[in-house]
């Protein structure tokens, strides 16, 4: 990479090769307003903004598009310069519905900061009133096209963030519509819903269904956090305004997901329905009754005192709250596990992370389904198939991969794939509880070259496996102690003790079957730490305040220590 | 020097910009010592005088043959015309019945609304003909000052008066230049 020197605006500016004007004028601190781009997309030249008058050149150009060169003079106002961006958005207003007045972006607009920036007191173009549609037909966001200024940011995210490629353009000049699909209700269309479209949205086009109206940016609160609904360990941004979840969004520059989040992430945990458990409660006669937390630890204190006790553990907590389950489990002598099954060891390979996804020159995906259940994952491995690496899907059954994979074979062929990747330098092995010994043996060949990553099925199976948690099924004990955090407990799983404990947010078929029942925090209550499937220890921090009543499993631990003596 | 003649008049409009003009407080005891409200909505005479005006405000959008006249008659007696609000400068929330035909409007207002039982569609010599879409003030007649806000603050309303007072053109920016509701 060598340097550039160029001048903007009289200031002699030193670019990298490959910069465009935009990207050199923005790391010389010098603004160029935009409305198309946007940072993690590629650039697109679509909305003109960002015109600049080149010496030398006939005409303006758009920065965020020309590539920077040795010797360019630039000049980024000008009297020609901010006339056209003013035409440009008296355009833009006077061709659909930008009405703030009744918008629920206003006040959080890119559109409307450009024409505030650019004293856009009133445009002169009548507007056309085109009746557009409204497409309300996903559940947790609402395109409006009304709002809409094509400028292709949803297109370029759902192409090059999510890799689904469900979005596109119809027609051309004033009839120009984002459509899904070939022009299908969003709703019914590939869409995937994880969100990046409207994160990205410079206006009131993508509508949060959730969040809209409920608080401008001036009024909201924003907390950093991790994700907790799967392994992964993808960075959030929670918003809230007073005691409300308002949305979450991704965070861009973020490892190991750089904004890109999932529906499992991004809107579910929003949309929680399941009854809270709000008060330890105790069975007397045969019913479950609210105690205070005194008498409830006094009756688990007094059962694990008396008899043999094996403990399961969801891995839907923190890593502080895992291993104080683990530590009270040895302190009263009982066996301690966790309930999810665990992806098994290789025997070879070095331990990859979550972005080697994205620097692989050969993906094998083995007894693991991404897309389904750790779907960053799943979308990292489309975005790497886009840049034509090979992927190669070892199954027997349905994946939802193989419809992009180069090749999907049966784990009594994985042998094929070994060959296929003889070749590859850094192979990223993408596995999880479905792979089958054959195919680890099979794949043996490609040794170091692996860098793997093994999906654990459970929210922070690493946190568990640091705590010494490892799988166990029920069996006959007095007591059973479940450590299930917000985890909604298999329908299969019975206990077999005589007196069961279970610590749980929500209410289940488990804790109905309970003796002793006491409340735990969620995601968005809990401050501590996950353990990623890569292995990074990330950080917990408590967006909202967990209900009265509810206790932080590590000092549920604590206290029973304390009564056990 | 003689206090500055000013009228406003409303047109299609919610009373809100009216209600903001009167939020500059105790400001209106130092205005009114420098103008003469020659007319409006909220005084005895609705119209302005036919000896002209300095200034003339109008509110609202034009929607209909009444509204239309009322603006020509603005622009005609006064020599500096504001379109204050949301409705003057774009036509504003006013222009959602610009997607239907006004026989369907009208017909959706009077006829069809779930609460209405034997509604008909009232027509008198005293009722205005709708025009076919709404539109902005600046489609009927000329504008010298766009003052957009669903309503204008006070304060741009007050900035607005006192510049012109003052003999400058005002420009709306910063503060004073906000769309829809305060604040953004």
């Amino acid at each position: 990479m060598s340097e550039i020197h160029l001048t903007i605006n009289g200031q002699e500016v030193v670019a990298q090769s490959g910069q465009t004007v935009l990207e050199a004028a923005k790391a010389a601190g010098i603004d160029i307003p935009v409305l198309c781009h946007h940072p993690a997309l590629s650039n697109w030249g679509a909305c003109r903004m960002c015109v600049v008058e080149v010496e030398g050149m006939r005409t303006v150009q758009t920065a965020c598009t020309l590539p920077a060169a040795e010797g360019m003079k630039i000049s980024t106002h000008t009297p020609k310069t901010t006339s056209l961006r003013k035409f440009v958005l008296e355009l833009l207003f006077s061709e659909r519905n930008h009405y703030c007045m009744y918008c629920q972006m206003s006040g959080n607009c890119e559109l409307q900061d450009q024409a505030y920036a650019h004293g856009l007191d009133h445009w002169t173009y009548p507007r056309p009133f085109e009746k557009l549609n409204v497409d309300a037909s996903r559940k947790y966001f609402i395109m409006d096209h009304n709002r809409c200024i094509l400028c292709s940011r949803c297109i370029r995210a759902c192409a090059e963030v999510a890799a689904n490629h469900t979005l596109d353009l119809r027609n051309r000049g004033a009839k120009t519509m984002v459509i899904a699909d070939l022009d299908v209700p969003f709703g019914e269309s590939s869409c995937v819903e994880c969100g990046t479209c409207l994160q990205v949205c410079p206006t009131g086009a993508l509508v949060d269904a959730r969040s809209a109206y409920g608080g401008r940016e001036k009024d909201v609160t924003h907390t950093p956090t991790t994700c907790m609904q799967c392994s992964i360990g993808c960075e959030l941004d929670v918003v809230t305004r007073y005691s409300r979840l308002l949305r979450v969004d991704g965070v861009w520059g973020s490892e190991p997901n750089d904004g890109l989040l999932c529906v499992d992430g991004r809107f579910k945990p929003l949309y929680e329905e399941r009854k809270r458990v709000t008060r330890p409660l105790l069975r007397k006669d045969g019913e479950l009754v609210e105690v205070s937390w005194g008498e409830a630890l006094a009756a688990v204190a007094d059962k694990l005192k008396g008899g043999s006790c094996q403990g399961l553990a969801a891995c839907a907590t923190t890593n502080e709250a895992l291993a104080g389950f683990a530590h009270l489990m040895n302190r009263v002598g009982g066996k301690g596990g966790r309930l999810e099954p665990q992806a098994p060891p290789l025997g070879y390979g070095v331990p990859g992370r979550v972005t080697d996804v994205l620097s692989a020159d050969f993906i094998i995906v083995a007894g693991a389904q991404p897309l389904e259940y750790q779907r960053v994952i799943g979308y990292f491995i489309h975005r790497a198939a886009d840049k034509g690496i090979p992927v190669a899907v070892i199954t027997d059954t349905e994946n939802a991969l193989s419809e992009r994979a180069s090749m999907t074979v049966a784990a009594a062929q994985a042998g094929v794939v070994a060959q296929a990747a003889a070749a590859a330098e850094k192979v990223v092995l993408v596995y999880s509880i479905g792979i089958k010994p054959e195919v680890i043996a099979a794949l043996k060949p490609l040794g170091d070259k692996v860098h793997f990553l093994a999906l654990d099925p459970a929210r922070n199976g690493k946190g568990a496996e640091a705590a010494g948690l490892q799988p166990l099924t029920p069996v006959k004990a007095d007591v059973a102690y479940v450590l299930l955090g917000e985890q909604a407990p298999e329908e299969t799983l019975q206990l077999k003790a005589g007196f069961k404990v279970v610590q749980a947010a929500y209410v289940s078929p488990l804790t109905e079957q309970a003796d002793v029942v006491l409340p735990t925090p969620v995601w968005s209550e809990r401050q501590g730490h996950v353990t990623t499937l890569d292995g990074a220890v990330k950080p917990l921090q408590v967006v909202l305040p967990a209900p009265a009543g509810v206790r932080d499993e590590t000092e549920v631990f604590e206290q029973l220590l304390g009564l056990l003596g | 020097m003689g206090k500055i003649k000013v009228a406003t008049q409303w047109l299609e409009a919610c009373a809100g910009c009216h209600m903001s003009f009167l939020d500059i407080d105790e400001r209106i005891v130092e205005l009114f010592r420098r103008i003469e409200m020659t007319s409006s909505p909220i005084t005895d005479l609705k119209h302005p005088p036919e000896e002209g005006v300095e200034v003339g405000i109008l509110t609202g959008g034009i929607g209909n043959e009444d509204e239309k006249h009322e603006a020509l008659e603005m622009r005609e007696r006064a020599k500096v015309l504001i379109a204050m609000g949301d409705c003057a400068v774009t036509g504003g929330i006013c222009t959602m019945r610009n997607f239907f035909p006004t026989e369907e409007v009208l017909r959706r207002g009077y006829i069809e609304t779930e609460s209405t039982v034997d509604g008909e569609i009232p027509v008198h010599e005293d009722l205005a003909p709708l025009t076919d879409k709404v539109s902005g003030v600046d489609e009927v007649v000329p504008v010298d000052i766009y003052l957009p806000g669903c309503p204008p603050t006070a304060d741009a309303i007050w900035y607005v008066l006192t510049e012109l007072l003052e003999g400058r053109m005002p420009k709306l920016e910063g503060k004073v230049l906000k769309y829809g509701m305060d604040g953004g």
